[in-house]
């Protein structure tokens, strides 16, 4: 009891200290503003929001006032992703790519006014309970994790790099795999952490530091997005809003227990290491599909279905923060660009992070999810008309913003030519369907996973005992082995072949 | 002469094909994954891994090595790259692999890459460093909008012909760093801004998108470009480019007085 209290006290002292500030609502306004700008306009994601802010406001503000621009702008994308998404029928970000399945439909019936309201208190509520996750689970997961030695740390790195590989793939499994080992071989690049061995620098200085993480994150999301995007394309046919926004308390309480339920799942996907808001959509939607009354009338402009999915997506965000805060393997691709900017204001998110900077995190979420709760109600028209700009307006101007956020970011001019290089071969990585969210985690992960896996085999004198003897890491190696077997159709194929025998 | 399967393919017709297609590009994504791989298999050999002795002194052991965890990843690699090609070979990869049809050889999409790579690569490497930001900028912003708004082929062309010509302008006549500071760079590309500029409000009469690419080109690189070097005092590209330098003179010598009281 009374660590629920400290923790309350706490989280209350660090939202009253944002909550007197003044310049924490210039901050907040801006941020949601701008990412339910970036969700909202079809061609820009979540992911590029973070990054292109990471590169503005990383270091360039106190580490507070950069926390409130990045999640502000996180949780504000996550959410705008529902007006093309309800409107276009073209989803905003992948995040929502189910809110589509229902959204529309709902819309061309003359309902669209009433599946945006629902949508962003769905959305609001959503973050919350993933924020209220992160509290509680985020101190229990710390206290946990002081346990933590190299062992499980190195096999914890190599978990979230092959999870996020084996989830993210659209086609073979092993392209995920491969993206992430292309991001470990980036992060091989530069002095060794542990001996200082300069390491496939081909005699260039700039490479003794390694690959940057900003350069890197801004190559891989945000330069493919503007290849991709610069082409003609009609935007499509945008369906008038009918109907009042401001929802009714009647139907929210009607759809409350969706509403949690898609809640926890969303937060429960976010946890998992790489696995983003679009999986905690789809997954939320498909069991709302399976367990509702009205999963029949899923895909026909079902509002359960709606909200399913667009809860799931916001409340992924406190979940995608656990793993980012307690053992610094990110949650999600845009908690990777998050970490980038903890990164580069020297915050090691992990066992030693300051617990302070948990509880402002938690804090700023819940200011965060408000003002995009007050901005989504009272604004929606604003952001109504941003859907009419075309890719091939705004996309240039992204281009000229990612090329001096990277520029400023500390590198110079090597770190564009980094970016121009990553962004070109995430392009053809995207064109041949090789996910790029494990090969940025692996970037992030490479060097904690270099540094602790040779460190445990430094204190054990070579023995690889050492990753069977600790439970934590036992059962971590187990994990690992299970995903790669579980691909691995000679041990797949029978297991299958039993399951359809029971079934 | 074409079926009508052809001209019309089922949904379960054109997946296969992409699939198809797909599996084609694996085949040399594979291989050049592997080419990869052994190259920085090659290259790990050269890290001390068994604890060599380095101008008489003795290395670490195998297993704190620099080499162990590259050695692994491109071992792995190199393995996942041999799956990937088996898997291509097995689902007809190898057979369309030589052929443009086999690999979704798209003339329209090759143009419109290739174009668009030239204009980021002569922006990024040629440009940026060396012509003031708000001009190179402004010039990136026309060439796209202007080639890829309506997506026409000669448009696209024009564009990545004009930011090629400044880049490769600037790039050869000013490559050493000691070189940058130069402004005849800065002058061919405003001039070829303004020409393009020009051209583009004329061919585009009557139009809003005319009227307004000349407004975001202007305004977006001057107000970022300021309020990176102002706003949050971080440092910009070519400081001392045309007009770039000529704001700072007077934000410094004109402005900042003014509303520091001195």
């Amino acid at each position: 009891m009374d660590f629920i209290l400290s923790q309350l006290a706490g989280f209350g002292s660090a939202f009253t200290a944002l909550v007197v500030d003044p310049l924490t609502y210039v901050y907040l306004v801006t941020s949601v503003f701008l990412g339910i700008t970036f969700g909202a306009l079809p061609g820009l994601t979540a992911t590029l929001a973070v990054t292109i802010l990471t590169g503005f406001f990383g270091n360039k503000i106190p580490l507070d006032y950069s926390m409130i621009a990045l999640l502000g702008a996180y949780v504000g994308a996550i959410y705008g992703g529902s007006y093309p998404s309800i409107l276009l029928n073209i989803p905003g970000t992948a995040a929502s790519a189910a809110t589509a399945m229902d959204g529309h439909p709902l819309a061309k019936a003359g309902r669209g006014g009433e599946a945006l309201g629902l949508t962003t208190t769905a959305s609001f509520i959503g973050t919350l309970i993933g924020t209220v996750a992160l509290l509680i689970f985020v101190w229990v997961l710390l206290l946990i994790s002081k346990n933590i030695a190299s062992p499980e740390k190195a096999l914890l790195a190599l978990f979230g790099i092959l999870l996020s590989g084996t989830l993210m793939s659209e086609d073979l499994v092993i392209k995920g795999w491969i993206a992430g080992l292309i991001g470990l071989a980036m992060a091989m690049v530069g002095m060794d952490p542990l001996l200082s061995e300069p390491r496939y620098t081909f005699g260039w200085s700039y490479m003794l530091s390694g690959f940057q993480v900003v350069p890197v994150l801004m190559g891989a999301f945000a330069v493919p997005q503007i290849i991709e995007g610069l082409r003609h394309l009609e935007v499509g046919k945008l369906v008038a809003l009918q109907g009042r926004i401001l929802p009714n308390l009647a139907a929210v309480k009607r759809h409350m227990p969706t509403i949690t339920r898609s809640g926890v799942i969303g937060t429960g996907v976010g946890a998992l290491p790489g696995v983003g808001e679009d999986v905690a959509g789809w997954v939320s939607y498909g069991v709302g599909k399976t367990v509702s009354k009205d999963g029949k009338s899923f895909g026909k402009g079902s509002l359960e279905g709606l909200l399913s999915s667009e809860t799931a997506n916001n409340a992924c965000i406190g979940g995608a923060l656990i793993p980012l805060l307690v053992l610094g393997i990110p949650g999600s691709p845009p908690a990777a660009a998050l970490m980038g900017a903890f990164k580069i204001n020297n915050v090691i998110p992990g066992p030693t992070i300051d617990p302070a900077i948990i509880l402002r995190v938690v804090a700023i979420m819940v200011l965060a999810s408000f003002t995009m709760w007050i901005l989504g109600l009272f604004t929606a028209r604003i952001f109504i008309k941003i859907l009419r700009i075309p890719q091939t307006v705004f996309l240039p101007v992204v281009m000229v913003l990612t090329a001096i956020g990277s520029f400023s970011v500390g590198g110079g001019i090597n770190d564009l030519y980094l970016m121009l290089g990553v962004g070109f071969v995430a392009y053809f990585m995207n064109l041949m369907k090789y996910p790029i969210a494990p090969l940025v985690i692996g970037v992030i992960l490479g060097g904690l996973f270099d540094e602790t896996f040779r460190r445990a085999l430094f204190l054990s004198d070579g023995s690889l005992g050492v990753f069977v003897s600790r439970p934590g890491a036992a059962v971590l190696l187990a994990l690992n082995v299970a995903l790669i077997a579980a691909q691995i159709p000679m041990i797949r194929h029978p297991f299958q072949r039993r399951r359809r025998k029971e079934a | 002469m074409k079926t009508e399967d052809q001209i019309n393919p089922s949904p379960t017709a054109a997946l296969e094909e992409a699939q198809a297609v797909l599996r084609a590009r694996d085949f040399w994504a594979a291989l050049v994954l592997m080419g990869l791989s052994a190259f920085f298999l090659w290259r790990t050999s050269f890290i001390p891994l068994w604890g060599e002795n380095r101008a008489g002194v003795q290395g670490g052991d195998w297993y704190n090595s620099a080499a162990l965890v590259p050695l692994g990843i491109f071992s792995a690699m190199f393995v996942l790259s041999l799956v990937l090609l088996r898997i291509a070979v097995r689902e007809g990869g190898a057979k369309r692999a030589l052929s443009a049809v086999g690999i979704g050889w798209n003339r329209a999409e090759a143009l419109r890459f290739t174009t668009l790579g030239v204009i980021l690569f002569f922006y990024i490497a040629g440009l940026v460093p060396r012509v003031d930001f708000i001009l190179c900028s402004g010039l990136l912003i026309t060439a796209l909008i202007y080639g890829y708004h309506g997506g026409h082929a000669v448009r696209m062309l024009l564009g990545a012909v004009i930011v090629g010509l400044a880049g490769l302008y600037a790039m050869v006549l000013h490559l050493p760093r000691a070189q940058w500071a130069q402004h005849d760079d800065d002058w061919l590309v405003l001039v070829l801004w303004i020409g393009l500029t020009l051209w583009q409000m004329w061919s585009g009469r009557g139009t809003r998108l005319a009227r307004v690419i000349p407004v975001i080109a202007v305004l977006a690189p001057t107000i970022l470009v300021c309020a990176m070097a102002f706003g949050f005092r971080q440092n910009v590209p070519n400081r001392g480019g045309l007009i770039f330098k000529q704001i700072e003179y007077h934000y410094y010598v004109t402005l900042k007085p003014i509303w520091s009281g001195k």
